[in-house]
């Protein structure tokens, strides 16, 4: 059986959002309320193409075994197919110079970092710097370790009206700091963040740098190698694979700077009953039997991804917001909170003055609408703008501008019935 | 009182009779939050100043609280009070069921009606939860009133 290769992956063509949308069978679905689905949560989750269940349940039907160590034909087929999963995700972020640990998301990729490399390099009064942006997964593992450890964490604000980033506090915060956390995009506000400066800065004061790039992943390619960054966590469900895996990709040097987290099966290379030696590769962050259905199924959403030119995903689902957000915008007692600039994330949170967002939500699935509501795992950002709770509308490859336009409407009547 | 005392089928209060029966014939689901949205308007409204850890409703999305009073013919009265006006109109239901009855009839009324009355399929299942957590929340409050 071939390794897997690059060269397998056709030369990307322009989005087709049409044909694209044929490969989601869950699109086609009706509500219990008659209303067909349009599925505008994908910040949350992303619908899986039929290429990545048929995937997973070939996988199931024909090799199911486990990874490694086994001298029978199923085992030698799952751990290639599972190692392939690896190299693609390797192709795909341009990680080709680094390592890619698979965890089950993004939170399990930043609580590694807390873990293996938090808790060997980091000692009382060592400094992690935060934005006000980030995601919870981003926070309680910090918040966790400064508390066991004495670590101090500094918050890096931003501003309420452009929503970016206050780059004059960042520069001074990251002054003797160890290690910087950042949300690439934000799911709130859909802010990228620079965060190619923020390398630049935080490396030249000598700090590590971790990306949670959970949002990003779903409609750029990242370029791990050449963004220079330490740490960057991802999950697959954010685009078009699987739940329960994801993976952190590592610079070689910050690699060599962590210590095995959880101890156990495949992360081992001799146990004895005084001591264990651990493999030197990224098996030594992956104890126990891994996630061996998910990573092919994570492998498959990338093999079908590729047929699309990435930057024509992004502009897309951009296009799909920025018409939802101005749309939006227009409406009386309507407040949408954040940016559809060049570069940002497809998302539009949005917070009407008299109708409770968890009333609006219950309205919009009413009309077949899925769309979030709540604190969005950022209560922190939420409170700085003295709220508790948004709804929002994300939007991917397969929404199309008929489901934007439908979606609009729909707000726009809620809007006159309730407010 | 024993168990088969209870309010039973065939013996709701007709008040309550008549708004679950718009209730459920309503057209769509859009027009069921209408009502709501009218039914919480006739709240007895708990004003946020008097929220407390009490009166608060648990496992629900948005805030909600009531409270039980005695009004003056010694019969039970709800009031209350939610961020949320779609479940403030579902407390309005909760009071329409309870309103005027002894504290020992609050006390056993059956949460079935939710079933039979055809309130549960008109909610969407996890409403339907927070509408019987709403309705035990106020039962155990009245059984306090009793003691």
């Amino acid at each position: 059986m071939m390794a897997w290769t690059p060269e397998r992956w056709p030369t990307p063509s322009q989005l087709d959002v049409s044909a694209a949308r044929i490969d989601f069978p869950i699109l086609a679905r009706t509500l219990p309320s008659g209303k067909p689905l349009v599925y505008l949560d994908n910040s949350a989750t992303t619908q899986k193409p039929q290429q990545v269940i048929a995937a997973m349940s070939q996988y199931y039907e024909n090799s199911n075994s486990n990874v490694h160590r086994a001298a029978h034909t199923l085992a030698a087929e799952a751990t290639q197919f599972y190692e392939d999963a690896r190299e693609k995700l390797r192709h795909w972020f341009s990680a080709e110079k680094s390592r890619v640990v698979f965890t089950s998301g993004t939170t399990e990729a930043i609580n590694l970092v807390a873990h293996s490399w938090g808790r060997a390099n980091l000692q009382r009064g060592d400094v992690v710097v935060l934005t006000e942006m980030e995601h919870h997964a981003d926070i309680v593992p910090w918040q966790m370790l400064a508390e066991e450890r004495g670590v101090e964490l500094r918050w890096v604000p931003f501003d309420l009206e452009t929503f970016e980033l206050d780059m004059g506090a960042f520069d001074v915060a990251v002054e003797g700091a160890s290690l910087v956390g950042v949300v690439h995009t934000s799911n709130v506000l859909g802010v990228r963040n620079p965060i190619e400066e923020m390398v630049k800065s935080a490396h030249a004061a000598g700090a590590r740098v971790l990306i949670d790039a959970a949002q990003a992943a779903p409609h750029d390619r990242l370029g791990f190698d050449e963004l220079g960054a330490d740490f960057l966590a991802i999950s697959a469900h954010k685009m078009g694979g699987p739940t329960a895996i994801g993976a952190l990709l590592i610079a070689e040097d910050a690699f060599t700077e962590m210590q095995p987290f959880m101890g156990g099966g495949d992360m081992i290379r001799e146990v004895h009953f005084d001591y264990s030696t651990f493999q030197e590769n990224e098996h030594r962050f992956e104890a126990g039997t891994p996630r061996i259905a998910e990573a092919i199924g994570w492998g498959a959403a990338l093999d079908w991804l590729a047929q699309w030119d990435t930057d024509s995903i992004h502009s897309h689902s951009l296009s799909l917001a920025r018409f939802v957000a101005e749309e939006l915008r227009a409406i009386p007692g309507m407040r949408v909170f954040g940016r559809q600039a060049e570069g940002d994330g497809a998302v539009v949170s949005f917070l009407h003055d008299s109708i409770h967002a968890n009333d609006l939500g219950m309205m919009l699935d009413a009309k077949g609408f899925a769309v979030r509501t709540g604190h969005h795992c950022a209560q922190p950002l939420l409170r700085r703008f003295d709220i508790a709770a948004t709804n929002r509308a994300s939007f991917w490859l397969y929404n199309n501008e008929q489901e934007a336009q439908d979606f609009v409407d729909a707000v726009k009547d809620i809007c006159q019935r309730f407010a | 009182m024993s168990q088969d005392e209870n309010t039973t089928s065939g013996d709701w209060p007709s008040a309550l009779v008549e708004i679950i029966e718009d209730f459920t014939h309503a057209f769509d689901a859009s027009e069921r939050y209408e009502m709501l949205y009218e039914m919480a308007e006739s709240v007895d409204e708990l004003p946020t100043s008097e929220w407390t850890e009490q009166t608060r409703v648990h496992g629900c999305q948005s805030e909600a609280h009531v409270r039980g009073e005695l009004n003056s013919e010694g019969t039970f009265h709800l009031r209350g009070g939610a961020d949320s006006r779609i479940v403030q109109g579902l407390i309005a239901i909760t009071a329409t069921a309870l309103e005027g009855l002894s504290i020992d009839e609050v006390v056993s009324f059956s949460p079935a009606f939710v079933e039979e009355m055809g309130l549960a399929n008109a909610l969407s299942p996890s409403r339907a939860n927070g509408f019987l957590n709403m309705f035990k929340k106020v039962q155990s409050e009245a059984a306090l009133m009793e003691e």
